[in-house]
């Protein structure tokens, strides 16, 4: 009954669990897709988006934001070729620009606020702004936990593999936290 | 629990550096599947139960409007003055009742027991991808139960505005009672009850798709492996929008924003929000709303398929149909939500397209249905128990599908809408089937999680009782919908063309509470069984699938030895020329040259050859 297999010795299947990132991804976008989805029915039903013009530092936080990407990939780039010191600069990089982003996201709330573009509006679609925006923050909250399970680990002695899983993952989950907030920030621009 | 002996010995065969388990550990934050699968079930049960009890408090008011109860205000205390029901009361029972049951039984305790049980030993994995996340979906599960069932503790009762929980009754807190605080917790509850069920859902795509044993291709794996696979991607899908839409209901409850909300007086009071739309709640909610139904029975359907091959002791009859079926099933479901909104203003060419859309899944629910009655047909009937469910769910699934055709008609729904005739019919299509394909689950898979078996005759008494007081129950309130009685009313006799039907209200309560009863039967098998019933063999129903080749003692990791490899798909049984009548996955083809048919080595030219030659040389010795 029993074959001839291989001795499976698999406490941990990376393969499984980084999928489970790219599900949780899938999942993720169509919770924003819900949000976005929402907003161009309310839209067409109503005649009005959130008729503002956004926030310049809007186009400054995307910017840091896409800089940070290309800094990750660099960082995995660089783990590859076995180099942790520079994997764990740039992973630094990654992580202030990180926060850098969620900054002047506030900053970008703050300047909507003060044109009384506020969260409690009679205009949801301006509300939206806000409850986009701001789940995209607890996702680079998240993210940033990400960048700091790698940071540790390149601190630590764990083997190649172990430091290759944990830096795919933040991979996968930073890149499409960047191409989330790329689509909501030019949803937003179109749909004003 | 002592039948779940773990063999220490075992475990450090292979390896898995578990060598000390604490109660802590084993019972209670366990990262064992099999162990998790139990957490689920058992937690499943106590929810049906308490669900269930209180839709016997709903019919007592209904069979009987006017009459007291002083046993009720003992319970009840203010909930039920002077031993009658308050109809605050009895909107929070029939919104709490449909809450627990769609989500808490029938999507977590049902998904959630048998993919956690069923996954990894039915394609051969040790455990799912992430053992840790698979613990924290039951613990978020579990916190959501908690915080679901606090609501009856407080002032002002539970939630109350219907398991869809439409605004503005859930965006003003203070349209009533049971949108104060009982609301609240109810969306909190609720968040977190996705939460689990979305981590649940990502491990088992995982596993599935990354964790087989080796020879387990997609095309051999079991159909309750496909069900419970298509049901966790639907969840995964729909899920999420459940969460944007309850985050924008937040929002509009607690922030004042008006996402939902316009144009509502309250007395002489003007509320400030402008400009929102219910309608936007009722089309992300039922997004997920409508998947969520087919995530309730489709587990429940590739359960079936299984018990029903099995105990026919055939085939199943179109094993790629029945796949494809879910697939249909799966790819239709995200595009037909808008006929639950038929009577919302909706644009009729909209509803037309809707209803094309919906009246298309009656065909692969009908090659379900097919496939069920041709698998049974001249099949070699053993009538065990779970046998019994599974084909109690084909019946049910049959009667409460054909009163979908009627709704999913936009211009029938107009007139059926709201009433008891949408109630008769997904209490008996989801409801009473998914419900028969759980408890056909666990008469089935019984013995694998606890290593002993159920009472068969207890389980008759269950079965037969049970099936024949559902349709006394559900199939009379078709007639109450056909006359325009609208549901969740409290008071339906105030209006006298209704006062009719009261005592068709006094005989469904009856069936209803015979029908509770009946459940003692099952809970006492269930409890008694597991510390006392007969201690089960390793394959009790001789099955062919993986699950059944694992000891009947619990190992963490499954498998003594190394992982099964797979040969052939799971439902050999009855083949012609075979010495039984089944032959395992694990059975290779050379074992079986007698039986062995030429699709069996799809195209393996090599395999034919051999194949070919054992026949020259054995089969004229046979005659």
């Amino acid at each position: 009954m029993v074959s001839t297999l291989q001795q499976e010795n698999i406490p941990v299947n990376f393969k499984a669990k980084k999928f489970l990132v790219w599900l949780f991804v899938v999942s993720s976008t169509i919770m924003f897709g819900g949000w976005t989805s929402y907003y161009l029915v309310f839209m067409a039903s109503k005649g009005k988006g959130h008729g503002l013009v956004l926030p310049e530092v809007f186009t400054y936080s995307t910017g840091a934001l896409l800089i940070s990407s290309v800094c990750l990939f660099l960082a995995a780039r660089a783990l590859k070729s076995g180099n942790r010191s520079k994997q764990r600069m740039f992973l630094w990089v990654t992580f202030i620009l990180g926060i850098v982003f969620g900054v002047m996201q506030f900053q970008g709330w703050t300047s909507l606020y003060q044109t009384g573009a506020v969260l409690v509006n009679n205009n949801a679609a301006i509300s939206m702004i806000y409850v986009v925006s701001g789940f995209h923050l607890l996702h680079i909250v998240a993210g940033l936990g990400f960048v700091l399970s790698s940071l540790i680990g390149s601190y630590k002695n764990i083997t190649q593999d172990v430091a290759e899983y944990r830096q795919d993952i933040t991979s996968i989950f930073w890149h499409f936290i960047d191409i989330l907030w790329i689509y909501l920030y030019v949803f937003l621009l179109l749909n004003s | 629990m002592s039948t779940i002996s773990l063999h220490d010995t075992h475990h450090d065969d292979h390896g898995h550096g578990h060598h000390h388990e604490t109660f802590l550990t084993k019972y209670v934050f366990s990262q064992d599947h099999k162990m998790i699968a139990k957490q689920f079930l058992i937690t499943g049960i106590i929810m049906a139960v308490i669900a269930m009890l209180l839709s016997i408090l709903f019919r007592l008011q209904l069979a009987w409007p006017d009459k007291t109860f002083p046993l009720l205000e003992t319970f009840l205390g203010k909930w039920a003055e002077g031993g009658r029901i308050k109809p605050d009361f009895f909107l929070a029972l029939v919104t709490i009742h449909g809450t627990i049951m769609v989500f808490f039984v029938l999507t977590a305790g049902l998904s959630g027991t048998f993919s956690n049980l069923l996954i990894p030993l039915q394609i051969g994995a040790r455990d799912m991808a992430s053992p840790f996340m698979n613990m924290l979906s039951y613990w978020f599960f579990l916190v959501a139960c908690i915080i679901m069932m606090s609501s009856f503790f407080i002032q002002t009762g539970p939630a109350s505005g219907g398991w869809t929980i439409y605004p503005p009754l859930s965006a003003v807190p203070k349209a009533m009672p049971g949108s104060q605080l009982g609301m609240t917790l109810w969306l909190i509850s609720m968040v977190i009850f996705v939460a689990s069920s979305l981590i649940g859902s990502l491990n088992y795509v995982s596993t599935i798709l990354n964790m087989r044993t080796k020879g387990m291709d997609l095309w051999k794996m079991p159909l309750t492996i496909w069900a419970l696979f298509l049901t966790a991607i639907l969840g995964i899908l729909s899920f999420p929008v459940l969460v944007s839409g309850v985050v924008l209901l937040i929002f509009d409850r607690s922030f004042g924003t008006s996402f939902y909300l316009s144009d509502l007086v309250f007395g002489t009071e003007i509320l400030p929000n402008e400009g929102g739309s219910p309608i936007l709640w009722q089309h992300l909610f039922w997004f997920l709303g409508h998947p969520e139904v087919y995530i309730v029975i489709m587990p429940a359907l590739g359960i079936s398929s299984e018990i029903i091959s099995v105990n026919s002791r055939k085939p199943i009859f179109g094993y790629h149909a029945m796949v494809y079926s879910l697939i249909g099933i799966t790819v239709l479901s995200f595009i037909v939500w808008g006929h639950h909104m038929f009577v919302t203003g909706m644009n009729p060419l909209l509803g037309g397209v809707f209803m094309i859309t919906t009246l298309i899944i009656a065909v692969p629910s009908a090659v379900k249905t097919f496939n069920y009655l041709a698998t049974l047909w001249r099949g070699n009937i053993r009538f065990t128990p779970a046998m019994l469910f599974a084909i109690g769910l084909v019946s049910f699934f049959i009667s409460g599908g054909l009163t979908g055709i009627f709704l999913g008609n936009a211009s029938l729904d107009i007139n059926l809408h709201d009433t008891y005739f949408v109630v008769a019919h997904f209490h008996l299509v989801m409801g009473s089937a998914a419900i028969f394909g759980m408890l056909a689950g666990v008469y089935h898979w019984f013995p694998k999680m606890f290593g002993r078996m159920m009472n068969p005759k207890l389980a008759y008494l269950h079965f037969w009782l049970t099936f024949i007081c559902a349709y006394l129950v559900f199939f009379p309130l078709h007639f109450l919908g056909l006359d325009g009685v609208p549901r969740r009313y409290y008071a339906f006799t105030e209006f006298e063309f209704m006062n009719k039907w009261l005592t068709v209200n006094v005989f469904v309560t009856w069936s209803a509470i015979i029908a509770a009863l009946a459940q003692v039967a099952f809970l006492f098998n269930f409890f008694y069984s597991i510390f006392r019933g007969k201690k089960a063999t390793q394959n009790p129903w001789e099955a062919n699938t993986l699950e059944w080749t694992t000891p009947v003692e619990h190992l963490h990791g499954n498998w003594p030895g190394e992982i099964p490899a797979v040969y052939r798909w799971p439902y050999d049984y009855s083949k012609p020329g075979a010495d039984q009548d089944f032959i395992l996955q694990t059975t290779p083809f050379s074992e079986t040259m007698s039986s062995n048919l030429p699709h069996d080595f799809e195209g393996n030219e090599e395999a034919e050859r051999i194949q070919k030659e054992w026949e020259a040389k054995n089969k004229p010795v046979q005659e």
